[in-house]
């Protein structure tokens, strides 16, 4: 099965990610980690992460680039997290795939979802503060919005995060709570 | 507690006000309210603009806790709050550090909450309630 967990930034959806991937039942769990350490702040945010895991038996493999050359087992559990970092990485780092960045995430995942018994993929909103931006950071945006599109219509569910509380828009019941 | 959250201008306070049956005056405001004032409102609008004075005039510490006070010595409050982190990482280190600590702030009070409704163009969509 294939799992899309999105959310704004702080909203939870981290958490919420990992106790999925643990109500998937045993087998070895492999966190996909995508954020590259390069100032205090990424160095603390990726503690934090590696806080909330602990006690979750996760196998981290680190994928900065190049999704499409990791190789799992056939049943593995799989968290990837977070794919606005492995977009940005594709389109800003050196050996990254620039202006393929769709092609060459969505690779990645069409093999993961071949080889893995479970995916599930942490994204990110970035879409909606109404604030301007640079044309560069435009161009991430639409690259992180494609392949949210193309994730979500291969995914078996997606969940958008608020808060804490997960909202359903694909798969399961649509709405988690009613009035 | 009841925690309405949604983005900005989205008609939340109006719609707080209509379905919980509360007058306008009855809402502290975030934006200038005192620590004591939250404490003993029976509803607050703005709630993110009070963590960012906090965070402006008090750093980091001024926060810490601040959910658990609210929820410890004003239970039944009805929060207002504005949601954020739907945008693009902040260059400025302050609004990367407002944005996060609103999300988990807010992340402590809708767990705490037995009901919360998100307010998108005036509607609301009740998305927990216990």
């Amino acid at each position: 099965m294939f799992y899309v967990v999105t959310g704004g930034s702080g909203s939870g959806k981290s958490a919420y990610a990992e106790n999925l991937v643990l109500s998937l039942g045993e087998g070895r769990r492999i966190y996909i980690a995508t954020m590259m350490s390069f100032d205090e702040e990424s160095t603390k945010r990726i503690a934090r992460h590696r806080k909330m895991r602990e006690g979750k038996q996760f196998e981290t493999v680190e994928c900065y680039t190049g999704l499409d050359s990791v190789r799992l087992k056939k049943d593995d559990i799989v968290l990837l997290e977070c794919m606005s970092n492995l977009a940005a990485n594709e389109m800003y780092a050196q050996g990254g795939a620039g202006e393929k960045t769709e092609e060459a995430v969505m690779a990645g995942i069409r093999r993961l979802l071949q080889d893995v018994r479970h995916l599930v993929v942490v994204t990110n909103e970035i879409f909606s503060d109404g604030m301007a931006y640079d044309e560069s950071t435009v161009e991430y945006m639409g690259h992180l919005g494609n392949i949210n599109q193309q994730m979500a219509r291969l995914a078996d569910g997606v969940t958008e995060v608020v808060y804490g509380i997960p909202v359903c828009m694909k798969g399961g019941k649509k709405n988690e709570a009613s009035a | 507690m009841i925690l309405v959250i949604g983005g900005e201008s989205q008609g939340k306070k109006e719609y707080a006000a209509n379905t919980f049956g509360l007058a306008a005056e009855e809402f502290a405001d975030g934006a200038s309210c005192t620590e004591e004032e939250l404490l003993g409102a029976s509803a607050v609008d703005h709630f993110h603009e009070y963590i960012r004075r906090v965070l402006k005039n008090e750093g980091e510490e001024g926060v810490l806790g601040l959910a658990e006070k609210l929820t410890g010595q004003n239970p039944d409050i009805l929060v207002v709050s504005n949601e954020l982190g739907y945008g693009v990482v902040p260059v400025d280190k302050f609004e990367r550090l407002y944005r996060e600590k609103t999300g988990r702030i807010c992340c402590a009070l809708a767990a705490f909450a037995k009901r919360v409704d998100r307010v998108v163009c005036g509607i609301g969509m009740v998305i927990k309630n216990e």
